[in-house]
């Protein structure tokens, strides 16, 4: 049943990919995509919340076979309450891109891509997929925009993504060859064999998943990328790779090694450090985004990470739960990343902007998108009453428990780990204030902000959805969280879905804060009283300069002033003074990238000499290369006849 | 509800309307300390008085934010004064009584203060926002570690429960202890605003820390503000008291005690504030982050003395 329904949904969304090719108008073949995907989400929901499992299970041989488990389920269902929203915003969306046409098509397929990894019972399908859902956004980016700046990100992703997903390959070839994906133990195969899976995994998803140092791609590929494949990219597609990082480490490895608990977390948290702190210092709305994925990513990682550990030290409960608090901040961040971006990208195509200093004023001139974007930007800065609080809360949580819990090593690796992931919650409030702030209040700051109206009504549409979703988590998160509790056969939740009750905790009331905070602020607001005539803002008595105004760069200064010693920042101020008057001050402040200069640079260099070395054997001559297959044929037999003597 | 459990609950609520005493009592003893008269300890009191009888503003090309924010902020300081017990036996207000709960809602202000000063996009305001949210990057960080040290003898970070963990005198054999007691006197003074980290006492714009969106507040927006801080005061100074500073575990006595050491740290942050003058700002996260690493040695002592 639950099969038929997703073949049924995967069918329809197939439909609506190959739509675009013909002349049926693009709006329809985008709703059936969406229909499609809410299909296969159903049939998601049915397996998750129902505890059920479809298809096939996992199999060594090389017979494809698809099927569905609560796992695959839970991530069918962020996929779909993800791609949902973001396909009734592309109807306003896709129209006013170039091939629009083509673009829609691709970003379908995308989308069985993604259904396809989480559904994929068979490590050839799972790979077909896997390399599907890399290729299939990079085409429809580059369709989208063919730019010169645009081809350079594409080709970065790419090659990062190829080059860790080996890791991948090895992986997964490795489990299938091993029989572990039939249902052979992985820890009978020896400690060689779980380390080498455990590497290539987290080099192969990790790259995937923007997961520090292999997330230079993500920065770059994603800002530039049409914002409804942004959205699923940096709310999907990075949670997918996570997907298949679970399953290694919490299906087939079953029990996976402290050591990749340890190291899951150090990953995590510097991931979630270094994402956030990179976001700070952008002025680019999206690509602060993107960098606010690494910083989400590498939380997840990080209670994942704990959750190894936990296991690993016996704490069965508490592992079920930093599991299950993972999973749900994969669900919410989809969600308000998904709001963010998608608002992002109605607000670039409002006002033709896309720099936060030119931006400003927004919530007052397209106030439906504006009260989306401020409800996502106050769920991902992790305040309370919304849903990026509540599973924050778990992740620390988690984090804390593996302290008391996990031993000594990975006791004191949670305590840093927890360290930075406060200070990292701490940037991103600080970021995010600054991103809510710039674009949403005070005075446009730019001729395209000052003219901006709110876009269409699909667009809008669509990201109300999402920040509906965002309160409706945020409020409710035992709906999901305890399901989710299940995965690892957890502890039953007490109370009711409107908190979060667990053992060890004092719990988090969602419902109950919300009612406090809620009623007394009304009260307040009621006995606000009698106020003066609207006046000028006061301003210490100065003059409103428009060229005076903070930007964004002012107001992360005091944070990155006072870390001059671990991020160094080169700002240049330059004086025009010509006939001993000022006639122009320029200044501009750069954070270098440690990881462009120190990692990237270095292996590009060694990349291109080898590259070069080995274009002097495609020498063009039919001789060379026929030259070539004969050794090659010698040395094969040659092989065989050595190693099958 | 028992009757104990009353007395916990009535001294919680009491606090709505005590908060504001604490920074008359500091005011006070500073004069005092500095050779002045001073001012009444009922002088804030007074302010809100006079705040409340006055017509708040509007400036224009303002939002719903600026009007929400004064609101939201006192709303989010009640549900942290809700969710901080005063005693383990403290009842349910139904907000639970979680640690980590608490730095989320006192981060709720911070963003919502926050947010009003970009909304009037007033230079003093942002400058002074900008500053307060760097702070608590360096304030979370130590926080966290601070709250670790008194989550580790109990194993949950349950309030009532780590509030009985740090009853009694046992609790004071174990270094973590002492090296969450020395930096949560530091949260203390980060959080309320109190010299060397802030100066509440400045008019000087181009110093302030906290009170720099409030100067485009009146009326009783700006007393919903001062309200906040007073109460900003009593929830962390409670915290300290009871999950850091002796007391016993027994209701009456422990209420008692936790109530003392609440008049002893308004004490101390009165000489605080008396001997020392203001840091540098850009140093201000040196010394907390400083003070998150020797609560991280703290940690370290208990997991491996545990270990041993």
């Amino acid at each position: 049943m639950i099969g038929l329904v997703a073949v049924l949904g995967a069918v329809v969304l197939g439909a609506g990919v190959v739509l675009p090719v013909t002349r049926v108008s693009l709006a329809v073949a985008l709703w059936l995509q969406g229909a499609g995907v809410g299909i296969v989400g159903i049939a998601g929901a049915i397996a998750f919340f129902g505890d059920r499992v479809a298809g096939s299970g996992f199999r060594a041989g090389v017979h494809p076979g698809f099927g569905i488990d609560p796992i695959s389920g839970f991530f069918l269902v962020v996929i779909a309450v993800t791609a949902l929203p973001v396909l009734v915003y592309s109807v306003g969306y896709i129209p006013g891109l170039a091939s629009a046409r083509a673009v829609a098509g691709l970003g379908g397929g995308f989308l069985l891509a993604l259904i396809g990894v989480v559904c994929a019972r068979d490590a050839l399908s799972f790979l077909a997929c896997w390399e599907l859902m890399t290729i299939l956004p990079a085409a429809a980016v580059l369709i989208a925009k063919p730019e010169v700046v645009v081809r350079r990100a594409i080709v970065e992703y790419l090659a990062i993504t190829h080059l860790g997903g080996t890791g991948v390959w090895i992986a997964v070839l490795v489990l299938a060859e091993r029989g572990v994906l039939g249902g052979a133990s992985l820890g009978a195969q020896g400690s060689g064999v779980v380390a080498l899976v455990g590497i290539t995994a987290l080099i192969g998803f990790g790259s995937k998943a923007g997961l520090v140092p292999l997330h230079m791609w993500l920065p770059r590929t994603h800002p530039v990328a049409p914002s409804h494949l942004s959205a699923l990219m940096s709310g999907v597609m990075v949670k997918v790779a996570l997907y298949g990082l679970i399953r290694v480490a919490f299906t087939w490895m079953d029990p996976a090694p402290m050591w990749l608990g340890i190291a899951l977390m150090l990953v995590g948290a510097v991931s979630a450090f270094g994402g956030i702190v990179g976001a700070l210092v952008q002025d680019e709305l999206k690509r602060l985004l993107a960098y606010s994925s690494i910083e989400n990513v590498g939380m997840i990682t990080v209670a994942l990470g704990s959750s190894i550990a936990l296991e690993a030290a016996g704490a069965q409960t508490w592992a079920a739960i930093a599991f299950a608090a993972a999973l749900l901040h994969v669900l919410n961040h989809a969600v308000m990343k998904a709001v963010l971006f998608l608002s992002a990208g109605s607000i670039e195509r409002a006002t033709g902007e896309h720099r936060l200093d030119r931006l400003g004023g927004l919530l007052g001139r397209m106030p439906w998108t504006g009260a989306a974007c401020a409800v996502g930007v106050l769920a991902i800065a992790g305040v309370p009453l919304l849903n990026g609080f509540a599973s924050e809360w778990l992740i620390l949580e988690s984090v804390i428990h593996a302290v008391t819990m996990s031993g000594d090593a990975a006791g004191m690796v949670s305590a840093l780990a927890l360290a930075v992931l406060a200070a990292t919650i701490g940037v991103a409030l600080l970021c995010f204030v600054k991103l809510g702030g710039l674009a949403l209040l005070g005075r446009p700051r730019s001729e395209g902000a000052r003219n901006a109206t709110d876009v269409g009504l699909a667009m809008r549409a669509g990201v109300i959805a999402l920040a509906a979703g965002c309160v409706v988590l945020g409020t409710f998160p035992g709906l999901v969280f305890a399901p989710l509790l299940r995965l690892r056969s957890g502890p039953t939740p007490s109370g009711t879905a409107a908190g979060l009750w667990l053992p060890g905790t004092g719990g988090l009331p969602t419902l109950g804060l919300l009612i406090v905070v809620g009623i007394a602020t009304a009260l307040l607001l009621r006995a606000r009283g009698p106020r003066t005539e609207p006046a000028p803002v006061w301003n210490c008595g100065q003059t409103d300069e428009p060229a005076l105004a903070w930007t964004s760069a002012g107001f992360s200064s005091s944070l990155l002033l006072s870390a001059r010693g671990v991020l160094p920042t080169e700002r240049v101020l330059t004086r025009d003074a010509g006939g001993g008057v000022l006639a122009e001050v320029r200044y501009t402040q750069h954070v270098p990238n440690h990881f462009e200069a120190l990692l990237y640079r270095p292996l590009q260099r060694v990349a291109l000499r080898c590259a070069h070395v080995a274009r002097r054997l495609q020498s063009g001559s039919l001789q060379a290369y026929v030259a070539y297959f004969v050794a090659l044929l010698i040395v094969l037999l040659i092989f065989a006849r050595v190693v099958g003597a | 509800m028992t009757g104990a459990e009353l007395i916990t609950g009535a001294v919680m609520l009491a606090a709505l309307a005590a908060a504001p005493l604490l920074p008359g009592l500091i005011q006070r003893q500073k004069a005092y300390l500095q050779g002045r008269i001073g001012a009444s300890v009922w002088q804030p009191y007074r302010d809100l008085w006079r705040l409340w009888h006055k017509r708040v503003v509007q400036p224009s090309g303002t939002t719903v934010t600026y009007l929400l924010a004064p609101a939201a902020n006192a709303a989010a300081l009640l549900a942290a004064i809700l969710i901080v017990p005063a005693a383990a036996n403290a009842p349910q207000f139904g907000v639970g009584h979680d640690a980590l709960v608490v730095v989320g809602v006192l981060a709720l202000a911070r963003c919502m203060l926050a947010l009003s000063a970009w909304d009037t996009t007033s230079s003093f305001g942002l400058m002074s926002a900008g500053r307060d949210l760097t702070f608590a990057v360096a304030g979370e960080f130590l926080l966290a570690l601070v709250l670790l040290t008194a989550v580790l003898p109990v194993g949950s970070t349950d309030l009532p429960a780590m509030w009985l963990g740090a009853s009694g005198s046992g609790i004071w054999s174990h270094p973590a202890h002492w090296c969450g007691l020395a930096g949560m006197i530091l949260i203390l003074l980060v959080e309320t605003g109190r010299q060397p980290i802030d100066n509440p006492d400045t008019h000087l714009e181009l110093t302030m820390v906290h009170e720099g969106p409030l100067l485009e507040y009146a009326g009783r927006d700006l007393a919903y503000l001062q309200w906040s801080a007073a109460a900003r005061h009593w929830v962390v100074m409670l915290l300290a008291a009871g999950l850091f500073l002796p007391h016993p575990a027994g209701t009456l006595g422990g209420l008692a005690a936790v109530l003392g050491w609440v008049v002893a740290l308004t004490v101390l942050i009165a000489v605080i504030e008396t001997m020392t003058a203001k840091m540098r700002l850009l140093r201000v996260p040196h010394l907390i982050g400083a003070a998150g690493l020797l609560a991280l040695g703290g940690v370290a002592s208990w997991i491996l003395g545990a270990a041993l």
